[in-house]
């Protein structure tokens, strides 16, 4: 199972380059797409969803041309918007009854099988007689893993599901996710770190429209392995810090001290002490780099 | 903050484009509407009337209402969006945490909005204004500019009302936070306007009604309803006592609904919830924090067929046709609209208080009352639906399943359609209902079926097909909603620009008609036709939806275009030229059998050839002709073919002193041949008017003879137009279809601005009664006098065929029946032929047949019309002479042919709708037994025209009319009494009143009327009455029949209603003669009014009653202007201190009439006194004294005067 996707080109009338001349191949497995607001993330999602047409550039789906044959992609796509309402007044099941007749589910008896079950993947059967539009964020984004779930999809997207979901809600959510990815393939874009860390097998951080690293979770780590510094540092030294050295990233500790992360392939000074490099440091130095290419 | 608030929604209105779309909308077509009025389109389309002031004061109100009107189906989307933005942005969940008043935020935002509305409407105004000034309209007909007039509308109507529609709609909107019921609501107040209307309809609730009348329009018009057309032309709108309480009234409820918002409004993140049961609250707390779940999901199958598809698009509209139904508002209008239609059911086709039978046709008649909600429904659904799953934000994920764009859009046109099923069957529902609550219980129920779900629905459909196509367009269902309504009311106005055939207009076409006795008739196929080429253009519709269906989100309308493009494939240009070529195929063989194979013409050119015809022929109008004396006629009706032939002859004489040469026959159809029995040169011909002239080779000397021989047949009806008068049952055919001599002067235009354009002299419409040189012919026919009639007519073996005269023998021949006429007296050039399916009923007395031929389930009011015809010839034989016949016939045709009785020779075609279907109450409270009455006219007629004809000049009709209505109502008076003619009386005065504001050209005293139906029934009926109380119903009637013995069956020269009058003069003591020169020598109205009264016992147990009343009248010049004298400085005037200004009138030396009643053992009131008293003033008080105790006083209270105000003439005490 391949998602191919090839020159990818998206420019809006206000002139935002959304997708710049994107090439990214994508196989089975979760894979994590990583970047900013505003990175281009739900407008390659949406692109690939079959939502919105491209410039130029081609997507292939095992030998589904997407933008060429539109339904026979929509037939094995799962999709998860990253905002999305639902009419008023319908209950989880009846809506999910209206998305299965839309995903072709034949049969009654069927549907409610399918039903049932999804309802009981994501925990929703209690209250599947309540109406959607009153539902918790958390339980909202699990009714939109299960109507993602009717067509038994084999491409998976899901764009920034975790946003605003209190932690427990977003831990469960990212285990059905889990379940749900093993034999297909899910793509999962976040501006959260962790949620990539925890999850994916394959990554990448995009920014600007282009795909600015590809890679696994172990290797992008591994790849910094010795070249990540860190230090305790008062507030005003800061400033010193930031313009001498490559500054990924700076946490307050309880007592107004500073932890700064520094990027450097040598020890940049005797008070920097190396350290594990974590994912965060991975994307920092990836939006970074692209930073000064661009200036 | 206010300000604050206030300017930031000043300036979101003032950047949004939409604002400008309405600015500019209600500025255009207020100058399209005022420049048309003011003839701005003459040149080309039909010239505009001379007599009325294209921008008088009530035109101005009438047409800036109902702009207004109009307007308020945007209130939704100004004065709600107001509010309603900031729950869609669901800004309200920051802004209500700010700092401000709840005052400041609900005036400000209520302010602004009312501010925009308010622009809105004075750009109306602006519009108006410049549109009666337009370049090019008619100058004759635009009054100076009276920026007051402006000024008073906007301020006392307009801005009140936009307050008060405003307010309402905010408050819905508020509290619902929701767009469509704030439309839905606007559609609930139209139709409980409508509602409000037509119970406060009765004359007893005229106050009522103009101060609940939330407009103010029937406010205005308690004050405006009888003004002459003077007075429309020059009068400033009134301001009075009713306008005040009713603006007071209204202004107060505006208050209170905004005050009720006000106290309601919370700055609330949800709703408010008027529920009345309150939920109990339950805590909720999280379970869900286990751990892992195996996915196994069950093997299900999927299926993407075609099939499968066509099922889940039926679900799907499931979906969205209860997403329709559920939502209370609709629910709380159809509520709403189910009262209308009762109230429509129950107040319609209701003639002098009696209703008509509940038949099944009249009750789809009411479908109109849904019509216009179906249709807003539809255009605002479409809207909805089209635009639901992005509203609800839930398009991504729809749009990313694998179901077909079709499935999609046609789900949501099914659900529209199921929507229209359901109103269309709560109209048979409320008609079935309301024919069982009126114990009327044969349902026709396949009838109600094919009307509403195949007639009526097609019509919506086509809209429906609009719509979605629009609604997908625009992507705002709101401004879609506009647009849509912006075409539905815009293209009424084509006709206007010159555009005026039905192919060139979306989903017009001619009507359909019904009745009992044919059926649809022909009109269900054209109607059919027509809308089959609609449809077909619907379809075309249909597949730009498909097109331009989103899916998905594209970022610009020309990406949406680039999608439409790709979407089209060989089967979509297949499928849409194959329907193209459909609907242009159909069209233009509709144009081709309309304007080339039969000429159509313009409404322009139809004027032109009136032009033409008076031209070249007027100058051929005296030159003598021959008079026909004896007509023979075979006439043979096919009911099956929809066709006739007749032949004929006609034997003519010379009656001139002078020799003839020339023949001018006008024939009827092209298919008519003539000939003559003695040489002949036809030196004319002219088949535009169907006009020919013919030499003879030898001059027709003095009482010389001559015969014509005819042909006539009937056009051939193609499938598209229909050119014959024969219908399948119920023909109805007059001797129009036979050919005719002289110049008719019928076809003149009659309008002398008009005229006067077309460089022709002004119109004297029919030469004066004192003329002695235009006596020579009868208002009915112009070539002949008396004549000999005999006719045999045939038609199919089941149906009889009806002519007048005596039937001499029936025969059946080859499958057709025939029957022999034979008139055995002289009988005016009148006659007509009817065929049907005929049921009869026979009846003989004093040696007279009666005989009704009926349509089999019409046999409701037989025995009322049989009595009708006894008791007229009965009341007519004492009081005049005899009758000619030994024969009186009516004859049931389809309403379809109209809505009149006409009364020929012994035979009188009779509509079904104006008797055989009556629902006539006996009871004290009931309405006028018109099938008696009617009937009773017509018999009449034997007499008052077929015995006495008037010549061919002003006033002739009174001579007809006027007297056949005086007869009936002396037959009704007589079997009913006089509660009835009460009834009668005032509505013959209120539609006297009511109809000659309407006048175009003059309105002439009763004697020298021009045959206006207000002059010669309603006036005519009044005055007669009244003359008979005058001088007493056996000198009238000893002064008739003196006159008719000495006029019946004359030769010319003809008499005239001058002659009439002098007998009538004759019969009338000096005292009274001023009545003669009121009644019938000028137009002369009263305003009698009690003041005040009261009443003392007396000591010998009796009761003296003092009233105080004013009598005035003043006389009407032929446009409605009042003058108080004949005689200069004759006038009486009185005045009071309250009074604003004097009461004048003319002199006085009256006899009135002065009452006094009682209330008698049944609680009813009865006569105590009632006396003509002698009055010479207009501020009189008497004493009277009367033995009961009295309740109520009035001057001339049975209204037998003509009388401006007929409700103040009575006081109670």
């Amino acid at each position: 199972m391949k998602l191919t996707i090839n020159n990818l080109t998206k420019t809006y009338k206000n002139g935002v380059k959304a997708i710049d001349n994107l090439n990214i191949e994508i196989g089975t497995g979760m894979f994590g797409l990583l970047g900013p607001n505003g990175a281009g993330k739900s407008s390659l999602m949406r692109t690939i969803a079959t939502l919105q047409s491209p410039d130029s550039g081609s997507i292939f789906f095992n030998d589904i041309n997407v933008l060429e044959d539109k339904m026979a992609l929509r037939k094995v796509l799962g999709y998860l918007p990253q905002s999305f309402g639902v009419y008023p007044k319908m209950s989880a099941e009846k809506l999910l009854d209206y998305f299965a007749t839309l995903k072709g589910v034949k049969s009654k008896e069927d549907r409610k099988k399918l039903i049932d079950e999804v309802l009981e993947i994501t925990n929703l059967y209690e209250v599947r007689k309540k109406s959607v539009s009153g539902y918790s964020g958390g339980m909202k984004q699990r009714f939109g893993i299960a109507q993602l779930l009717l067509n038994n999809p084999k491409l998976i997207i899901v764009d920034e599901p975790t946003a605003g979901l209190d932690p427990a809600e977003r831990h469960r959510f990212l285990n059905i996710l889990r379940e749900v990815g093993t034999n297909c393939t899910v793509i999962f874009s976040t501006h959260i770190v962790e949620d990539v860390k925890e999850l994916c097998n394959e990554m990448a951080i995009l920014n600007g429209g282009r795909i600015l690293k590809h890679t696994t979770p172990m290797d992008a780590t591994n790849e910094l392995e010795g070249q990540i510094w860190t230090k305790t540092i008062e507030r005003s030294e800061l400033d010193g810090i930031e313009a001498n050295y490559n500054l990924l990233s700076s946490n307050y500790n309880q007592d107004n001290s500073l932890n700064v992360r520094v990027y450097s392939a040598e020890q940049p000074s005797d008070d920097f002490i190396t350290t594990d490099p974590q994912l965060d440091d991975v994307y920092f130095i990836a939006l970074k780099e692209d930073q000064i290419e661009t200036v | 903050m206010f300000l604050t608030i206030f300017k930031y929604e000043m300036r979101y209105w003032l950047r949004r484009p939409i604002f400008y779309i309405y600015a500019a909308i209600f500025f255009i077509f207020p100058i399209l509407i005022s420049s048309s009025s003011a003839g701005l389109f003459d040149n080309i389309t039909t010239t505009t009337g001379s007599t009325r002031i294209a921008n008088s004061a009530i035109e101005i109100f009438e047409m800036f209402n109902a702009m207004l009107v109009i307007m308020l189906i945007l209130f939704p989307s100004i004065i709600g969006v107001a509010i309603n933005r900031d729950y869609k942005s669901e800004m309200h969940t920051i802004m209500y945490s700010y700092p401000f008043t709840k005052t400041n935020y609900l005036f400000a935002k209520f302010l602004s909005a009312l501010v925009i509305v308010s622009f809105i409407i004075l750009l109306i105004g602006l519009g108006l204004i410049i549109g009666f000034r337009f370049p090019g309209t008619n100058t004759d007909i635009v009054g100076p500019l009276h920026i007051k007039t402006y000024f008073h509308i906007y301020f006392i109507y307009l801005l009140p009302n936009a307050l008060l529609f405003g307010s309402i709609v905010f408050a819905m909107v508020t509290f619902t936070r929701s767009i469509i019921a704030g439309f839905f609501t606007v559609i609930g107040l139209l139709l409980i306007s409508g509602l409000l209307n037509d119970i406060l309809s009765g004359d007893d609730y005229r106050m009522l009604d103009a101060i609940l009348n939330p407009f103010g329009g029937s406010a205005s018009n308690y004050y405006t309803r009888y003004w002459t057309p003077a007075e429309r032309n020059t009068f400033l709108l009134p301001f009075g006592k009713v306008i005040l309480y009713n603006r007071l009234f209204w202004l107060s409820i505006s208050v209170i609904i905004f005050g009720f918002v006000y106290k309601y409004f919370r700055f609330d993140q949800n709703a408010i919830s008027f529920s009345f049961k309150k939920k109990k609250g339950e805590r909720v707390t999280k379970n869900n924090f286990g751990g892992l779940t195996k996915i196994d999901l069950p093997k299900v199958s999927f299926d993407f067929s075609f099939f499968q598809n066509l099922k889940t698009t039926w679900k799907l509209s499931n979906v969205d046709f209860k997403y329709i139904i559920l939502n209370p508002i609709f629910i709380f209008i159809v509520v709403i609209a189910v009262f209308a239609l009762f109230s429509e059911l129950s107040f319609s086709g209701s003639f002098f208080g009696t209703d008509t039978l509940p038949m099944t046709w009249k009750m789809l008649q009411s479908e109109d009352v849904l019509g216009l909600f179906i249709v807003i429904s539809t255009f605002l659904y479409a809207g909805m639906l089209v635009h639901r799953s992005r509203i609800a934000n839930m398009s991504h994920i729809v749009d990313g399943t694998a179901i077909p764009n079709w499935t999609l859009f046609v789900s949501k046109l099914i659900a529209l359609i199921k929507m229209q099923f359901l109103l269309l069957t709560l109209v048979m529902l409320t008609g079935v209902i309301y024919q069982m609550y009126s114990g009327f219980y044969d349902f026709e129920i396949g009838h109600y079926m094919f009307e509403l779900y195949i007639l009526n629905f097609i019509n919506y459909l086509i809209w429906t097909l609009l719509a979605l196509f629009i609604q997908t367009l625009v992507r705002n269902a709101y401004l879609g909603l506009f647009i849509m309504l912006a075409i539905f009311i815009g293209i009424d106005f084509l006709s206007a620009l010159g555009i005026e055939q039905n192919i060139f207009k979306y989903n017009r076409g001619p009507f359909y008609s019904y009745s009992d006795m044919n059926g649809y008739g022909q009109s269900f196929g054209l109607y059919l036709i027509y809308k089959f080429y609609w449809l077909l253009n619907g379809i075309l519709f249909l597949i730009l939806t498909r097109l331009l269906w989103v899916r998905g989100i594209p970022s610009s309308f020309k990406e949406r275009l680039q999608i439409a493009k790709s979407r089209i494939t060989k089967n979509t240009v297949l499928g849409f030229s194959v329907v193209l070529i459909a609907f242009i195929g159909l069209g233009y063989r509709i144009y081709y059998e309309n304007n080339i194979a039969n000429p159509r013409r313009s409404a322009k050119e139809n004027e032109q050839l009136r032009v033409d015809w008076e031209k070249t022929y007027k100058k051929f109008e005296n030159v003598a002709q021959p008079r026909i004396v004896a007509v023979n006629a075979n006439m043979n009706i096919f009911p099956n073919e929809l066709s006739y032939n007749a032949d004929g002859n006609f034997t003519m004489v010379n009656k001139t002193n002078e020799s003839i040469d020339s023949l001018f026959v006008n024939y009827n159809t092209e298919r008519s041949t003539i000939d003559f029995n003695r040489s002949h040169q036809l030196v004319s011909k002219d088949t535009v008017f169907n006009f020919h002239i013919y030499k003879l080779d030898q001059e027709l000397l003095p009482g010389d003879s001559l015969i014509m021989s005819f042909t006539a047949k009937s056009m051939e009806n193609t499938f598209f137009r229909r050119f014959s008068p024969v219908v399948s049952n119920g023909t109805f055919i007059n001797n129009g279809a036979f050919p005719s001599f002289g110049y008719g002067p019928g076809r003149e235009l009659r309008d002398n601005k008009t005229r006067e354009k077309y460089d022709l002299p002004p119109n004297k419409l029919r030469p004066h009664p004192s003329d002695s040189t235009a006596l020579g012919n009868t208002y009915i026919s112009k070539d002949a006098d008396w004549i000999d009639f005999e006719t045999v007519v045939s038609t199919s073996e089941d149906q009889i065929a009806i002519a007048p005269g005596y039937l001499q023998k029936e025969w059946i021949e080859d499958g057709r029946r025939y029957f022999h006429y034979k008139m055995d007296s002289k009988i005016l050039n009148f006659y007509a032929y009817n065929s049907a399916r005929y049921e009869v009923k026979r009846e003989e007395s004093d040696g007279i047949n009666y005989e009704i031929y009926y349509h089999k389930a019409h046999a409701y009011n037989l025995d009322r019309m049989m009595a009708g015809m006894k008791d007229a010839i009965k009341y007519s034989e004492n009081a005049f002479s005899d009758y000619q016949h030994r024969q009186a016939r009516i004859i049931e045709f389809p309403r379809t042919a109209g809505s009149f009785a006409q009364s020929f020779p012994n035979t009188i075609p009779f509509s079904e709708t104006i008797g055989f279907i009556a629902d006539v109450d006996d009871s004290e409270e009931g309405g006028v037994d018109y099938p008696y009455s009617v009937t009773a006219h017509e018999i009449a007629h034997q007499w008052w025209a077929h015995q006495v004809i008037g010549a061919d000049v002003l006033g002739a009709t009174m001579l007809s009319e006027s007297l056949s209505e005086y007869v009936s109502l002396k037959v009704l008076e007589a079997k009913h009494g006089s509660n009835k003619m009460r009834v009668f009386l005032k509505d013959a005065l209120d539609r006297y009143l009511r109809s000659r504001t309407f006048e175009r050209k003059r309105e002439n005293a009763l004697m020298y009327n021009d045959g206006q139906g207000y002059i010669r029934y309603q006036k005519g009926s009044l005055i007669f009455y009244a003359l008979s109380d005058y001088i007493g119903e056996e000198s009238l009637n000893n002064a008739l029949s003196k006159y008719v013995e000495k006029v019946k069956f004359q030769e010319p020269p003809y008499t005239t209603s001058i002659e009439m009058v002098d007998y009538l003069r004759e019969a009338t003591p000096d005292s009274l003669q001023y009545v003669i020169k009121d009644m019938f020598e000028t137009v002369t109205l009263y305003d009698n009014e009690v003041v005040n009264t009261s009443f003392e016992e007396t000591e010998d147990g009796k009761y003296e009653v003092e009233i105080e009343f004013l009598v005035s009248k003043y006389r009407n010049n032929d446009q409605g202007k009042r003058s108080y004298f004949d005689e200069p400085d004759s006038s009486l005037s009185y005045k009071t201190d309250e009074m604003e200004e004097a009461k004048e009138s003319l002199p006085l030396v009256d006899y009135i009439d002065i009452g006094v009643f009682y209330e008698n053992e049944d609680g009813k009131k009865d006569v105590a006194y009632l006396k003509k008293h002698k009055i010479t003033q207009i501020n009189n008080t008497i004493k009277i004294i009367v033995e009961e105790k009295p309740v109520e006083v009035g001057v001339d209270p049975f209204n037998k005067l003509i009388d401006i105000n007929s409700e103040d003439n009575r006081k109670e005490l």
